[in-house]
């Protein structure tokens, strides 16, 4: 930088005026409290990160400005694929993350990819860097890439060594080998998506999917709906109540997806994320052998809710990114176009209007990486919060960057378009976000109640 | 809007435009005075006519709305300098009322209002609306031909008819909604068939032109979210959830309640604006346009979010809502700068 270039109603740095550079002029004790580092936001965010995590961060956010971020358009503006179909450059993207260990990081080797050195921080730490950095690339991809993690997540959590030896580490096996195998995970009905995220709701409901005990295993029978990722994946963790029985019966079982029985029956035109296939699971008497139910019989519906509770801090790392993506994407318009002879960065409302979308971007980083840094038993309320209140605060920095850019923001060519269309849809799945604030609620019973007078003040 | 997955065709776009100036609903610049959109604006009848109009255009479809409201007013206004355009194809002329980027900040306010302007704000407003240096996006029918714009030319601002087979003009790839419509940027490389009045006459053409534009977007735009309201509370009345209908339970009955407040806002605004358009103040529009779009736009979410994950699915016609309204927000310069215009506007 020339030491007299300034934005327009700001001192170069280099004034008499401007501090930082003073402080470096400072004696040894002072600069200890007050010469900071100016240098590039995520650099110093990476920087602070443990090491082994900030290795992973700088990892995924090559793999997807390398692989990613090129094929982010095209796999958006594609025409809606037949069922079962995939782009043949998404194909290798597939190959290349599982190659590259993108869809094996829950464990470590020689089970799965997760460096060594990581396994002393929380693997949902972990996973809300990978995700913040692939959403950011591209939000259809990222999600084609990283629902795969949730169809695993009942398999893990399942605490079964069985499980996981036998099921997780072949997916894992076949990922590293270059020959993709993607989970999805299951549980919402057509006519049912919060009824599978709330305990309230699920009471009253008659479950869709039934399993019916059989010689040697159980029988499926009924549908799944808007399964992300399920058009392409080759098996599932199901949740299916037993014959006869309500929602307490839940049970989760790892199907095959060449099962006799078992097939697609569609896969939904999108808003956006439209890289990533929302399929509709048809069960026709699927066989699904004993040795295939996960976590135990009737052991589903807590497996479902601690898979939600694992998944809901990447899920808000997904708002970060697509708030960081579009964030960025406004700064850089800012800086090379012009109106009135200089670039719009000059203008002071363009200042204010930048300043608070960077703000807003890291206050919801700041609360994820809060969170995720405790989250190897991920609390339903702490996990909860992070999703609504971080998608909801994406969406509005995007709308913000769609209104910088105002009739250019209407182009694809510019991005940010296309970034509104994916955030759109982290305040829907993994429960609504009015749903995860009642989920919040929920989890705080133990603490709000009794409703007496004498009760203590609540602790926030 | 039956099915809203599968966007108009050109054609049909195409036909339906035909069928539409055969009953008058909009007037060819070559035809005798009508009773179309935008044809007559001195009296409240007139406007609550204009307005109505788009309204039920916005609530069946928003793209083919913009389209009519814009090419209605690129008519009307090619009529009144003189311009002479395609008689056969009502969508072959379309208009873009602002300059390449956002109001034209302070400037365009006190040009607007005739108040000395300094030397570095002409330069914001010559740049502005200088077609030559700059690309401008626009959103039309497929097949336009021409483009009735205001341009600067030596310190003035000069009304011009292009002609896109002498332009500069990129397709752009599928925009963010309209999807009827398409996008492109245009650059002009000569100044065009121009019409130069004076000064006066120009800036009062002009404040016309943006209440006008001001006030059709705003309709269209409580048309798309009515139907959006039909949407969400026919799917909350049959939906269910924890065995009882979903809009029995607050949290949805909040996000209905929220749309029809916005309505009512949006109502008693548009209510205000059913008086003849030169009694209007370009102002009070512009303050009603910043709020109401956003309001409108937080309020189509809900739509979404009212209907679930089927709401993020394309034939379920509410996301589409959500785009549309996004497009109504980013035209004509968007709303971010509007506050700008108006601290310039009531300056003393």
């Amino acid at each position: 930088m020339s030491l007299n270039m300034h934005l327009d109603g700001h001192l170069p740095s280099t004034h008499q005026l401007s501090p930082h550079w003073q402080y470096g002029e400072f004696p040894v004790l002072a600069r200890q409290f007050t010469h900071y580092s100016s240098r590039d936001l995520w650099e110093a965010d990476t920087a602070r990160l443990p090491k082994a995590l900030a290795k992973i961060r700088r990892a995924a956010r090559g793999f997807a400005e390398q692989h990613i971020a090129p094929l982010a358009s095209a796999a958006d503006l594609a025409e809606h694929l037949p069922v079962g179909e995939c782009l043949p450059d998404v194909q290798r993207l597939l190959i290349e993350a599982g190659k590259a260990g993108w869809l094996s990081y829950f464990m470590p080797a020689p089970l799965g990819s997760m460096p060594w050195q990581a396994v002393t921080q929380p693997p949902i730490w972990q996973c809300a860097l990978v995700v913040e950095e692939f959403s950011r690339a591209c939000g259809g991809l990222m999600l084609l890439l990283s629902a795969h993690h949730l169809g695993c997540m009942p398999l893990l959590l399942s605490g079964s060594p069985g499980a996981i030896t036998r099921h997780l580490a072949p997916v894992y096996r076949s990922c590293l080998n270059g020959d993709p195998h993607l989970v999805a995970f299951a549980i919402t009905e057509p006519g049912a998506g919060s009824d599978a995220e709330e305990g309230h709701g699920a009471e009253v409901y008659r479950p869709g999917v039934v399993a019916t005990p059989a010689p040697g295993g159980y029988l499926l029978n009924g549908r799944k709906c808007f399964i992300s990722g399920g058009d392409l994946a080759k098996s599932a963790t199901v949740f299916a109540a037993l014959q006869g029985e309500g929602m307490d019966s839940w049970t989760c079982f790892y199907v095959d997806a060449d099962s006799p029985g078992y097939s697609i029956a569609r896969t939904e035109m999108k808003m956006g994320m439209r890289a990533s296939g929302a399929a509709e699971l048809e069960f026709n008497n699927v066989f699904v052998p004993n040795g295939r139910l996960i976590g135990g019989l009737r052991k589903g519906w807590a497996l479902n809710r601690a898979t939600l509770n694992a998944s809901r801090i990447p899920v808000a790392a997904m708002g970060v990114g697509l708030a960081r993506a579009a964030t960025e994407l406004a700064v850089d318009f800012a800086r090379r176009y012009k109106l009135g002879g200089k670039e719009l960065i000059h203008y002071q409302d363009v200042q204010l209007h930048l300043a608070t979308m960077v703000a807003e971007t890291r206050a919801i980083r700041s609360l994820i990486w809060q969170e995720a840094k405790h989250a190897w038993k991920p609390r339903q309320l702490n996990a909860s919060l992070c999703k609504f209140h971080a998608t909801d605060r994406a969406q509005h920095v995007v709308e913000m960057a769609l209104d910088l850019l105002a009739d250019h923001g209407s182009l694809h060519e510019q991005r940010i378009e296309k970034i509104f269309r994916d955030v759109r849809l982290t305040r829907i799945f993994e429960g609504t976000n009015q749903i995860n604030r009642l989920s919040l609620i929920e989890d705080w019973q133990e603490q709000l109640l009794p409703l007496d007078s004498h009760s203590p003040i609540v602790g926030v | 809007m039956e099915r809203p997955e599968h966007p108009l065709r050109p054609q049909r776009l195409e036909t339906l435009t035909q069928e539409a100036v055969e009953l008058g609903i909009l007037s060819l610049s070559g035809s005798e005075d009508g009773f179309g959109i935008w044809d007559h604006t001195d009296s409240a009848e007139a406007m609550l006519f204009n307005i109505g109009t788009l309204r039920h255009l916005g609530q069946a479809n928003p793209g083919v709305a913009f389209s009519w409201h814009r090419s209605s007013l690129a008519h009307g206004l090619a009529k009144l300098l003189g311009f002479t355009l395609n008689q056969e194809r009502f969508l072959a002329t379309t208009l873009s009322i602002t300059g390449h980027y956002g109001l034209g900040r302070y400037s365009l306010a006190r040009w607007l209002k005739g108040s000395a302007i300094p030397p570095e704000e002409q330069d914001v407003l010559g740049d502005w609306l200088n077609r030559q240096q700059h690309a401008s996006p626009i959103v039309a029918a497929e097949d336009w031909q021409t483009l009735l714009w205001p341009q600067w030319s030596d310190g003035e601002v000069v009304w011009c008819l292009s002609d896109r087979a002498g332009e500069s003009v990129s397709r752009c790839e599928a925009q963010h909604g309209f999807d009827e419509l398409s996008s492109y940027l245009v650059q002009a490389h000569e100044h065009g068939d121009i019409r130069s009045l004076d000064a006066s006459q120009t800036r009062s053409i002009y404040q016309r032109m943006l209440k006008a534009d001001c006030i059709g977007l705003m309709a269209i735009a409580v048309g798309a979210l009515q139907r959006g309201q039909t949407l969400a509370t026919e799917y909350a009345a049959i939906r269910k959830q924890g065995g009882k209908r979903i809009d029995h339970h607050p949290a949805v009955q909040f996000m209905l309640g929220e749309v029809e407040m916005t309505l009512q806002h949006a109502e008693a605004a548009l209510g205000m604006t059913t008086r003849p358009l030169d009694e209007l103040d370009l102002g009070v529009l512009l303050s009603m346009r910043a709020r109401l779009h956003e309001s409108l736009c937080q309020a189509a979410n809900h739509v979404v979010q009212v209907h679930g994950g089927i709401g993020y699915m394309r034939d379920c016609g509410a996301e589409k809502i959500v785009r549309d309204l996004n497009m109504l927000k980013l035209q004509g310069g968007g709303t971010r700068e509007i506050p700008l215009f108006l601290a310039a506007w009531v300056e003393k």
